[in-house]
């Protein structure tokens, strides 16, 4: 949820209860008013009709236009004075209906001491009109205000906001190792300082990713020399001193597992060196065809396995790329392949338009999240565990995306975003 | 044929000096810039073995000057950087080879002589062993005069035994000096056997006087027979 609905949602759920809330005591407060207001004036007409019988003048005609009527009944009994208010159904001549209408109903005494009971009723359709309208004044006037107070909190939260989606945006533009624009700050204070944190953050992330790869760097550069030292002396020992076949054995295995460490060595010189972007040069390569002639490399090294392949790729697909590393993303797909597939199985490759799609038999399925991380295994002996930390390293270096699925007992390794070069 | 060997670390040092003087070579050695600029001035040597990381100054420096003296030497990079643009500005300031740590003894053997027969125009690029002779840059091999069809990699390992006569090859070593990094994860090395067994094939069907020997399990070992009278 933004940020902004949140708030829009929470100002609506106070200001609803509370207007609402206001509405209907206005409303009733509107309503008691107006029915003050034809309590009176019944009250002035029931006062008019009780001077005029006291007084002996003539009582107003029943239909006088004003749609009030009124009845006059002598009682037989004194009864003690009062004014009673109510509402009911009455009679209108003029309408020849019953309406709704107020009535009063007073008793008085004249001069000879003769109780009178009068009624009058006034109907209420137009009170009932205006209690009508009050009511929907008084709801649109509601919404209308919630509304306007919704409207304008947004539109002044978007742009009281901005510097804090400015900075957002940065980050998600943000990866390491790759500064391109500044910090957005602001003069808003909290703003400020929240920019200044994050400059803070992004700082010391970027020193220890600076600090990582001159680490894995000068460490793999300062190995190189003591491996060349333990691997000449053995050189030398199998060369120049008589040894019997136990002793070459074990001289030798030494030496493929010394071989090892330094592939491994060298792999993260490479790694390095790709993510510090020291291949800038590119020519136009043509993957379809470096695809093709690894693959026969390969079917040679692993001929005893009898592992069977087709690929399914253009004649020629040129793409804009640095040699060396279009050679190594090529090499270790098609090597991961080869070297996990079981004997008697096959790989698929797949090049079409912008992706690349190799698929060799598996039996479960891998970590998709981190098959691509530098130092996952299978366990396989003479894996450093690095290919496809370099395919990731190149692909990012390229924009490519990289995707691991396990589908139908096969592991599918998917490239995308290729840039041909027509 | 007089050597300089210009490194820093002592243990490597060593080593190489002693590889090479067992190869017949009369080996010199510099531990820092100054020391080879003194020995550079003062002598003169057919190949020159360069680090290009010293304690006391950059190598690249020190091969400009050794240029500089205008002495017909062969120089040969070995750095633990294998950087490309190392390698350019290296080869463009004059070095006629460039070998990244670590390497095979052998390796550097090979380079040495390579540089030193191209310093030597009558027999560039011409490579013998037995009757067999092998045009490096044609790509040929011939056997008394015949030329003897051999395949791409069938070429590269017999270059390869005949850089390293008399040295025991490790197929797993040859494996990678031929296929590269494609095979750093191979775990059965058939593949070898059956590239070394056709060009074995075709030495002895073409007559050679060199034998390719399996040597234990697991290495390979070119020697010539004694058949020479033939």
């Amino acid at each position: 949820m933004k940020l902004l609905h949140r708030v829009a949602l929470n100002l609506t759920l106070v200001l609803l209860p509370i207007i609402a809330l206001w509405a209907i005591i206005f409303y009733h407060s509107m309503i008691e008013e107006i029915n003050d207001e034809a309590d009176d004036s019944l009250a002035d007409y029931a006062e008019m009709i009780i001077r005029r019988q006291l007084a002996g003048y003539p009582l107003p005609p029943l239909n006088s236009g004003s749609n009030n009527s009124y009845t006059i009944i002598p009682l037989e009994t004194a009864v003690e004075p009062f004014i009673k208010y109510h509402d009911e159904m009455v009679f209108i001549p003029e309408e020849e209906d019953t309406e709704p209408a107020r009535v009063l109903t007073t008793v008085f005494p004249d001069n000879n001491n003769c109780y009178y009971k009068l009624t009058v009723a006034m109907p209420t359709f137009e009170r009932d009109d205006l209690r009508n309208a009050i009511f929907w004044y008084v709801v649109a006037l509601s919404a209308v205000m919630v509304l306007t107070i919704l409207v304008a909190t947004t539109l002044i939260f978007q742009r009281s906001m901005r510097p804090l989606y400015a900075l957002l945006r940065w980050f998600d533009k943000y990866s390491p190792g790759k500064i391109t624009e500044k910090i957005p700050d602001s003069d808003v204070h909290e703003f400020h300082k929240l920019s200044q944190a994050a400059q803070t953050a992004v700082n010391r992330a970027e020193e220890h990713f600076q600090m990582q790869k001159q680490f894995i760097g000068n460490a793999s550069h300062e190995l190189q020399t003591p491996l060349a030292v333990i691997g000449n002396r053995i050189e030398w020992l199998i060369d120049n001193t008589a040894i019997n076949e136990e002793q070459y054995t074990e001289l030798s295995k030494i030496q493929h597992t010394l071989n090892r460490l330094v592939r491994l060595n060298r792999t993260l010189l490479l790694l390095t060196k790709i993510d510090n972007g020291q291949f800038p040069e590119t020519s136009s390569i043509d993957i379809a065809a470096l695809i093709r002639s690894e693959i026969e490399i390969y079917d040679e090294i692993y001929s005893h396995r009898n592992i069977q392949h087709t690929t399914d790729a253009p004649e020629s697909v040129n793409v804009k790329m640095n040699e060396t590393l279009a050679g190594i993303l090529i090499t270790n797909l098609i090597k991961n392949a080869f070297v996990h597939s079981p004997d008697d199985s096959n790989i698929k490759v797949i090049l079409q338009d912008d992706t690349l799609e190799i698929a060799n038999s598996g039996s479960a399925p891998l970590d998709a999240e981190k098959i691509f991380d530098r130092f996952y295994h299978d366990g396989k002996s003479g894996s450093t565990g690095l290919g496809l930390a370099l395919v990731n390293s190149i692909c990012r270096y390229y924009g490519l995306t990289t995707e691991y699925r396990f589908e139908h007992e096969r592991h599918i390794f998917k490239i995308k975003g290729f840039h041909r070069d027509f | 044929m007089k050597l300089l060997i210009v490194e820093d670390d002592t243990s490597l040092r060593e080593i190489i000096c002693r590889a090479l003087r067992s190869e017949g070579y009369i080996v010199e050695s510099a531990a820092t810039f100054a020391d080879a600029q003194d020995k550079t001035a003062a002598y003169d040597y057919d190949c020159i073995m360069l680090d290009i990381m010293l304690p006391d100054g950059n190598g690249l420096r020190l091969l400009e000057h050794i240029k500089s003296l205008n002495k017909s030497n062969r120089i040969i990079i070995i750095s633990a950087k294998d950087s490309i643009d190392d390698k350019v500005e290296g080869l463009d300031l004059g070095a006629d080879d460039y070998l990244a740590k670590p390497f095979y003894m052998a390796e550097l053997s090979a380079r040495i002589k390579s540089v030193l027969r191209r310093g030597n125009a009558a027999v560039s690029n011409i490579m013998k062993a037995g009757n067999i002779s092998l045009d490096v840059h044609g790509r040929t091999a011939d056997i008394n005069g015949n030329t003897i069809p051999l395949l791409k990699k069938e070429f590269d390992i017999l270059l390869y035994f005949l850089q390293r006569p008399n040295h025991i090859v490790d197929k797993a070593v040859l494996a990678e000096s031929v296929w590269g990094d494609h095979v750093d994860m191979a775990d059965n090395f058939s593949f070898v056997y059956a590239q070394v067994k056709n060009l074995r094939k075709k030495l002895t069907e073409a007559g050679a006087t060199v034998n390719i020997k399996a040597v234990y399990g697991f290495g390979y070992k070119l020697t010539e027979t004694d058949e020479t009278a033939s």
